[in-house]
C-alpha cells in the first residue's frame, strides 16, 4: 500500500503543525467583545446579580451571573434566531465575533478544512425544560416537531457550522465544566495533525434551572459573592455565556497575513476515576493534568508565568487546586500569579473555560492579568498569589489554565506567547 | 513528540438488542434474526405512530457489573462501565496492567443520561427544587457516564465525551485513533452508548423520523424502496485502541488497525441533496487517502443506512460516486435493521460486525431489504449473508444533522 497523509500508518511520519491563535470573540456576564469584556475583567467589574432567567423564590439562594442585554438578531444571519436555543444562539455570537476578529474570510474551496469544537455541559437546556413542563402537563402531543433538531447538544457545533459555513470536523465535547478546555484540546489536535487548517474552538452554556437546582442542592451556590481563594468562600455562582477562539495552522495564519495572538502550546488531560462530585483529596489527577501538559509541550514548570485557575470558590476545590498547583511548581508556586477570574463572571459551565483562555490570550498580549475580586481574607489553606482585587502589570509568556469537571475530570491548557 | 504511533484494535466489548458479545451480535445479523420488536405500550403513551424499538433485556447490563454498589450510576453509566468492561477483558487489560499503565475514555454519545436529566428536572417541577436527588444532579451532566465508566474501573487517563448525534461514536473512535497516533495515549477505551428514552423516541417521533404504520407495516429497512424511517435503538459499545507497537510488545491479539478516519459535514443539513451527498463523499474519500488506499482496495462497507427516508438516498448516491464501475457489486452491509438506530453505540457496533467478518469471512446480509430503489446504483445491496475474504472495511456514519464520519479498518499485514 502506498504512502499516507494524515492518517495512522506511518510509513511517512509528519511534522506536527504549529497551531496558533488569530481571532478572539465572548458573550460574557461582564460584557460583549473583546474590549468591553477585558476591561472590565481587568477592571474587576462583577457579572453576578439576582437571576431573571426563571422564578427562584422556591430556591434557598437567588444569585447568577447572567449574560444582559444580547440581541441574537445581530449575530444569527442564516439561520432564524427563534428557532435555535440560546446556548447556539450565544455561540453563534461568540463564533461571529470571534470570526470578525481574526478577519476571517472562508472561500468554498476552503470550507471542508475549517471545523468547529465546542464545549458545553447542558447543550440547550431551555429546550429540555420547556419538553418536560409539557410532560407534567402530559401534553406531548405538543412537543415540537423541532425538539430533536433543537436540543441535543451537538446541535450547538452544527449551528454554528451552519451558520458560518464551516464543513469540516464539527463536533461538540459535552465534558461540563472542563468542556471548553476540552474542545481547544480537540481542536488543537486536528490543526496539528494537519487534518484541519482553521477550528474555531470554545464553549456555550445557557443559565439552565436545572444546573442551578443541582448546584442548590449540594449546597454549593454562595449566597451573594463568589470568591474564590478567600477563607469565608461560601460556593460557587452559576453562569453562562460563550467565548470562541480562532486556531490555525501557523501556516495558513502566515499565508493569509493574519496577526497572530498566541501560540496553543499544548495540553494535558486526566481523570481522578475517585469520585462523581468530589475531587480526588490529594490534587493528584490535577497534578498529572498540569504535568502532562507540561510535559506535551516541552516546557518545564519554570516557564510558566501565569495560571488562571478554575478557582470555582467552593471551598474544597479551590483548597485542593492549591495542593496540586504547589505539588507541580514546589517553590516557585507562590511566586506564580493565580487568578480566579469567576469571581467576576461566575460559573458559565462549559463556556468558562474557553472565556478563561480568552482571558489568558490577552494576558498574554498586554502584560496584565487580571484579578480575583472579593478576595478579602488569606485562607490559610490558600497561600499563593491570587492577585487579589486589583489587576496587574506582569509579563505572560507562557500562561496555564486549568478546569476541572463533574467525574473527576482534569484539563490543563497553555498558551504562549507567539514567537516566529 | 512525532505522530507516528499505529492504532490497533486488542479488545471490544458491547451490549446490544442481538446480545453482548461481539459474535452473537454477529451469528444473530448472519442469520437474519432482528431485535428490533413491537411494544404497544409505545404507541399508547406517546402517539408518534411508531410501536417499533431495538431495546436490551432488562438484565442487561446489571450482570456485568459487581462487587460494589451499583446505586450511583444511572443507566447510560451502567451500560458504558458493563460495556467497557468487557472490552477491557477481551483486550486483557485487568486491573493489575490497568494500575501501571493509564487507560484513557472517549464515550460517544447522543443524549448522556437522557432519563437522568428528564426525571430530575420533572422532579425539580412537580415536586420542588428542594426535593431533588444530589446523586442523580452528578448524572445529568453528558459526561456522566464517562466519569461513573472511569471511577468503575479505575480508568486515570485522558477522559472525555463526543457528541455529533447518531454519528457520535464514530467520532469517538476518530477522536482516541488521533491521541494514539500522536502520542498522547498508549490504550483509549472509544465507543458510545445511548439508551431509549421517552425524550429521544418522543422527539424523533415528533419529527416524522421514526418509522411509522400508517397504512402499511412498519419498514425500518436500510435502503428498502419500501422504508419509512428508523427504529430507535439502544446500546453501547467500546473498542480498545493500543498503540501498536505497544500492544505487540506486549503480545496482545490484534483484531485490526485503524488506518485513517475523516469526517466532512453538510452545511445545508440535508436540505440541499447535493450538499449532503458531498459531504459524505468527501468523508469517504479522504477516509481512505488518509489511509494510504484507494476506493478500489476496500473490500466490503458497512453503511450508515437506518430506514430513513432521505439519508439512505443520499448515502447510496455517495456510495456510488466513491466506488464508480465497482458500486454494482460492492459488498454492503447495514446493520441497524437488526439492531435499532443506538445512536452512540452504532459506530462500535458496525466496528464489532465488521471485525468480526474481517476474522470469519462472512459477510451479513442487510436484514429485510427486499426491494431497492429504481435504478439503484448498488445490486449488492441484496446479497444475503455471503462468504467474502476481506481484509480491509469502510464504516460509514451520516447524522441526521449533516457530520458524516467515515473509517477505514484494515486486517494486519
Amino acid at each position: 500500500m502506498s504512502h499516507s497523509v494524515r492518517g495512522y500508518t506511518n510509513s511517512r511520519p509528519q511534522q506536527p503543525q504549529r497551531v496558533v491563535i488569530t481571532g478572539l470573540g465572548v458573550i460574557s456576564s461582564i460584557g460583549i467583545g473583546r474590549d468591553v469584556f477585558w476591561d472590565h475583567l481587568m477592571s474587576g467589574y462583577s457579572g453576578i446579580g439576582p437571576i431573571s432567567s426563571f422564578d427562584s423564590s422556591e430556591f434557598p439562594v437567588h444569585q447568577g451571573a447572567e449574560v444582559k442585554q444580547f440581541d441574537p438578531t445581530a449575530y444569527v444571519l442564516n439561520l432564524s434566531p427563534d428557532s435555535i436555543g440560546r446556548a447556539s444562539q450565544f455561540a453563534i455570537g461568540a463564533a461571529r465575533l470571534a470570526v470578525q476578529d481574526a478577519n476571517l474570510h472562508i472561500p468554498e474551496d476552503e470550507a471542508y478544512d475549517c471545523g468547529v469544537a465546542i464545549g458545553t455541559t447542558s447543550g440547550e437546556p431551555g429546550i429540555i425544560e420547556r419538553f418536560d413542563d409539557q410532560f407534567v402537563a402530559s401534553h406531548l402531543d405538543e412537543v415540537s416537531s423541532r425538539f430533536i433538531a433543537t436540543y441535543p447538544c451537538h446541535v450547538l457545533a452544527a449551528h454554528v457550522a451552519c451558520e458560518l459555513g464551516l464543513a469540516g470536523a464539527v463536533l461538540t465535547i459535552p465534558t461540563a465544566c472542563a468542556a471548553g478546555n476540552h474542545a481547544i484540546a480537540r481542536a488543537y489536535d486536528e490543526l496539528r495533525s494537519g487534518k484541519a487548517k482553521v477550528m474555531l474552538a470554545g464553549g456555550a452554556d445557557a443559565f439552565s434551572r436545572i444546573t442551578y437546582a443541582g448546584f442548590a442542592r449540594l449546597g454549593a451556590i454562595a449566597p451573594e459573592l463568589c470568591q474564590p481563594f478567600d477563607l469565608n468562600r461560601k460556593g460557587m455562582i452559576p453562569g453562562e455565556g460563550a467565548a470562541f477562539l480562532v486556531l490555525e495552522t501557523l501556516e495558513h495564519a502566515l499565508n493569509r497575513s493574519a496577526a497572530v495572538y498566541s501560540e496553543v502550546a499544548g495540553y494535558g488531560l486526566s481523570c481522578d476515576a475517585y469520585h462523581m462530585t468530589a475531587a480526588d483529596p490529594q490534587g493528584s489527577g490535577g497534578v498529572r493534568a498540569m504535568e502532562c501538559a507540561l510535559a506535551f509541550a516541552g516546557l518545564s514548570p519554570d516557564d510558566v508565568d501565569y495560571i488562571s485557575a478554575h478557582g470555582t470558590g467552593t471551598p474544597t476545590n479551590d483548597r485542593l487546586e492549591t495542593i496540586a498547583i504547589k505539588r507541580v511548581f514546589g517553590n516557585r508556586a507562590a511566586r506564580i500569579p493565580v487568578s480566579g477570574i469567576k469571581s467576576m463572571l461566575g460559573h458559565a459551565m462549559g463556556a468558562a473555560s474557553a472565556i478563561e483562555a480568552l482571558a489568558c490570550v490577552l494576558a498574554i498580549r498586554d502584560g496584565c492579568i487580571p484579578p480575583t475580586i472579593n478576595l478579602y481574607h488569606s485562607d490559610p489553606q490558600c497561600d499563593l498569589d491570587y492577585v487579589p482585587l486589583t489587576g496587574r502589570k506582569h509579563e505572560v509568556k507562557v500562561a496555564l489554565s486549568n478546569a476541572y469537571a463533574f467525574g473527576g475530570n482534569n484539563s490543563s491548557l497553555l498558551l504562549a506567547r507567539y514567537e516566529a | 513528540m512525532k505522530m507516528d504511533h499505529r492504532v490497533a484494535i486488542t479488545g471490544l466489548g458491547l451490549l446490544s438488542a442481538l446480545g453482548d458479545s461481539p459474535s452473537r451480535l454477529f451469528e444473530a445479523l448472519c442469520a437474519g434474526r432482528s431485535g428490533v420488536r413491537s411494544g404497544t405500550e409505545l404507541q399508547s403513551r406517546h402517539r408518534c405512530g411508531c410501536h417499533l424499538a431495538g431495546r436490551l433485556s432488562s438484565d442487561q447490563p446489571e450482570k456485568y457489573l459487581s462487587g460494589r454498589p451499583l446505586r450511583p450510576l444511572d443507566r447510560i453509566s451502567q451500560m458504558a462501565s458493563a460495556a467497557c468492561g468487557l472490552a477491557l477483558q477481551s483486550g486483557g487489560w485487568d486491573a493489575e496492567r490497568r494500575a501501571r499503565v493509564d487507560v484513557s475514555l472517549v464515550v460517544g454519545t447522543m443524549f448522556g443520561g437522557m432519563h437522568t436529566i428528564g426525571e430530575f428536572d420533572r422532579a425539580a417541577i412537580v415536586s420542588g427544587p428542594a426535593s431533588v436527588s444530589p446523586m442523580s444532579f452528578a448524572n445529568t451532566v453528558i459526561n456522566a457516564a464517562a466519569g461513573q465508566t472511569a471511577i468503575w474501573h479505575q480508568l486515570r487517563g485522558a477522559n472525555s465525551t463526543v457528541a455529533t448525534g447518531s454519528v457520535s461514536g464514530i467520532s469517538s473512535v476518530g477522536h482516541a485513533a488521533d491521541w494514539i497516533a500522536q502520542g498522547k495515549s498508549t490504550v483509549v477505551l472509544a465507543g458510545g452508548a445511548d439508551e431509549f428514552s421517552i425524550e429521544a423516541f418522543c422527539g424523533f417521533g415528533r419529527a416524522g423520523l421514526l418509522c411509522t404504520d400508517g397504512d402499511r407495516a412498519e419498514l425500518p429497512i436500510p435502503f428498502d424502496q419500501r422504508r419509512n424511517g428508523f427504529a430507535l435503538g439502544e446500546g453501547a459499545g467500546f473498542l480498545v485502541l493500543e498503540d501498536l507497537a505497544y500492544a505487540r510488545r506486549r503480545g496482545a491479539r490484534v483484531a485490526a488497525e485503524i488506518r485513517g478516519y475523516a469526517t466532512a459535514f453538510d452545511v445545508s443539513q440535508g436540505n440541499d441533496p447535493d450538499l449532503a451527498v458531498r459531504a459524505m463523499v468527501r468523508a469517504m474519500r479522504t477516509a481512505i487517502s488518509r489511509s494510504g488506499m484507494t476506493a478500489d482496495s476496500i473490500e466490503f462497507v458497512s453503511a450508515s443506512a437506518n430506514g430513513s427516508i432521505t439519508r439512505d438516498c443520499s448515502e447510496l448516491s455517495a456510495l456510488a460516486a466513491v466506488f464508480g464501475e465497482r458500486a454494482k457489486e460492492l459488498p454492503v452491509t447495514a446493520i441497524k435493521s437488526g439492531t435499532g438506530e443506538t445512536l452512540g453505540a452504532s459506530g462500535a457496533l458496525q466496528i464489532a460486525v465488521a471485525l468480526e467478518t474481517l476474522a470469519s469471512g462472512k459477510l451479513p446480509g442487510i436484514i429485510g431489504l427486499e426491494e431497492l430503489p429504481p435504478a439503484c446504483p448498488l445490486e449488492g445491496l441484496l446479497a444475503r449473508t455471503q462468504s467474502i475474504d476481506a481484509r480491509s472495511a469502510l464504516i460509514n456514519g451520516v447524522g441526521l444533522d449533516g457530520n458524516c464520519c467515515s473509517l477505514v479498518l484494515a486486517s494486519l499485514e
